[in-house]
């Protein structure tokens, strides 16, 4: 089995007390909790970081990891034959993780206590998978599969770590962040205790048009000027096609034009609305014709956008005129 | 003392459907899911931040509780917390969210390259 430094990860010496490695960890939870960070990388760290604790914390499972000797992480490490007898009363396991190892450690502990099988029931691990799904698919609903590396414990009571593979059914209507639960279908239970449960967190990739939030879809709708003065009828994409919008005229920037049930489907019935949030837009060349026309205009309009930086007029005024 | 032999989930190739969100989840249900303490969950229910689903005599939950027991019991886990900073955790974390929430909202109203430029 591959070697970790659970003193590295956790930043302490060897030889430090239970305080210390409490306190290292509380630190390090708190700046890679994944409830709290928000990196991405969080929660990998996060899990090593805990890893690490579980073994430190408990005296017998930090004697039994002390006694595995010094090695560089990653060095391949074989138990030696006191180590077993010692710590592995039925002889060490051979291609496992070590995290695996101590925590079946526990379950030996415990059932050497001389408790019976019942009262050590212990549930099965929960096991979390994600995926990215298209604002389509979240739309529609899709399929996922998934593979996991779950750990097994075979018929010598060693366990070891078998890839799976699975799919889920994703339903229609589901937002970035959702997790869902499949009950039941998480790590098997040691002693007769239930299975865990399988969760699916839901990430939504990024659109080209739309931004989602929550069941709402944002787009930018771009007008020119001349569109947004006169009003428009323009033809706006959706999740189901594109829909004929009138835009009415006097429109301004960052007004928004509320087009109903044209977000993100709920899980049952009805759905998000798809908001198009007015750009008005210069063309990046103006032809002569159209300059002179804008002079024209500016000789015509008596328009004085700034009017409300006059002192003369107070801030209340500000939508006057 | 005989190992327990242990089955593979039954999970190779058959397709899986999530749980439904609009069925209620029963206390037991959600206690083995959260790892909560029953005493922790009815305190945390006393505090406000976990809501019962309806008035009804046995207790049921919403399937996003789930969600909801579950970071606590993670931030009780991680930082030792009791039932009351549990609940200050999960208010200032649903707060964050909120406003996490808005930010984007505001953010989608922006023109494009006002944000990804």
């Amino acid at each position: 089995m591959k070697f970790k430094d659970y003193y590295a990860v956790l930043g302490v010496d060897r030889d430090s007390g239970q305080d210390q490695i409490k306190n290292a960890y509380r630190k390090l939870a708190r700046q890679y909790h994944p409830d709290v960070a928000k990196e991405p990388e969080a929660e990998e760290r996060f899990k090593e970081i805990s890893e690490a604790y579980q073994t430190l914390s408990d005296p017998d499972k930090r004697q039994a990891y002390d006694a595995l000797g010094r090695h560089r992480p990653g060095e391949e490490v074989q138990p030696s034959a006191e180590w077993e007898t010692r710590y592995w009363q039925q002889g060490g396991p051979q291609e496992v993780d070590l995290a695996d190892l101590f925590e079946q450690m526990g379950f030996r502990t415990a059932a050497r206590s001389g408790r019976g099988a019942r009262d050590f029931a212990i549930r099965g691990q929960d096991l979390e998978v994600s995926t990215e799904l298209s604002l389509e698919q979240a739309a529609h609903g899709a399929e996922v599969s998934f593979t996991l590396s779950v750990p097994v414990q075979r018929p010598d009571g060693r366990i070891e770590r078998q890839p799976q593979t699975g799919r889920i059914r994703v339903p229609a209507g589901v937002i970035d962040g959702e997790r869902l639960r499949v009950p039941g279908r998480g790590g098997p239970g040691h002693g007769g205790g239930a299975a865990g449960d399988l969760y699916l967190a839901i990430h939504l990739e990024p659109h080209r048009l739309f931004r989602a939030v929550d069941h709402d879809l944002y787009l930018e709708l771009p007008l020119a000027p001349w569109e947004a003065a006169l009003g428009a009828e323009v033809s706006v994409p959706t999740l189901d096609g594109p829909v004929t919008v009138t835009v009415k005229p006097g429109m301004r920037s960052g007004q928004k034009l509320r087009i109903g049930g044209k977000g993100l489907p709920h899980r049952r019935v009805g759905a998000g609305d798809l908001y198009g949030v007015i750009q008005i837009v210069m063309p990046p060349h103006c032809s002569e014709r159209e300059l002179e026309l804008y002079r024209e205009l500016r000789a015509a309009s008596t328009f004085q956008p700034r009017h409300h930086f006059d002192d003369a007029h107070p801030a209340g005024d500000a939508t006057h005129g | 003392m005989t190992p327990t032999l242990l089955e593979t989930p039954p999970m190779a190739d058959e397709l899986l459907i999530p749980a439904d969100d609009s069925q209620p989840v029963a206390l037991e249900e959600l206690l083995a899911a959260s790892g909560l303490e029953r005493e922790e969950l009815v305190e945390l229910i006393a505090i406000g931040v976990v809501e019962l689903r309806g008035t009804q005599p046995v207790w049921t939950f919403h399937a996003r509780t789930v969600t909801l027991a579950r970071r606590a019991s993670r931030l009780r886990d991680s930082f030792g917390l009791n039932p009351s900073g549990i609940a200050l955790a999960l208010t200032y974390l649903e707060r964050i969210e909120t406003l996490e929430r808005q930010l984007r909202e505001l953010e989608s109203q922006l023109p494009r390259a006002a944000v990804d430029g």
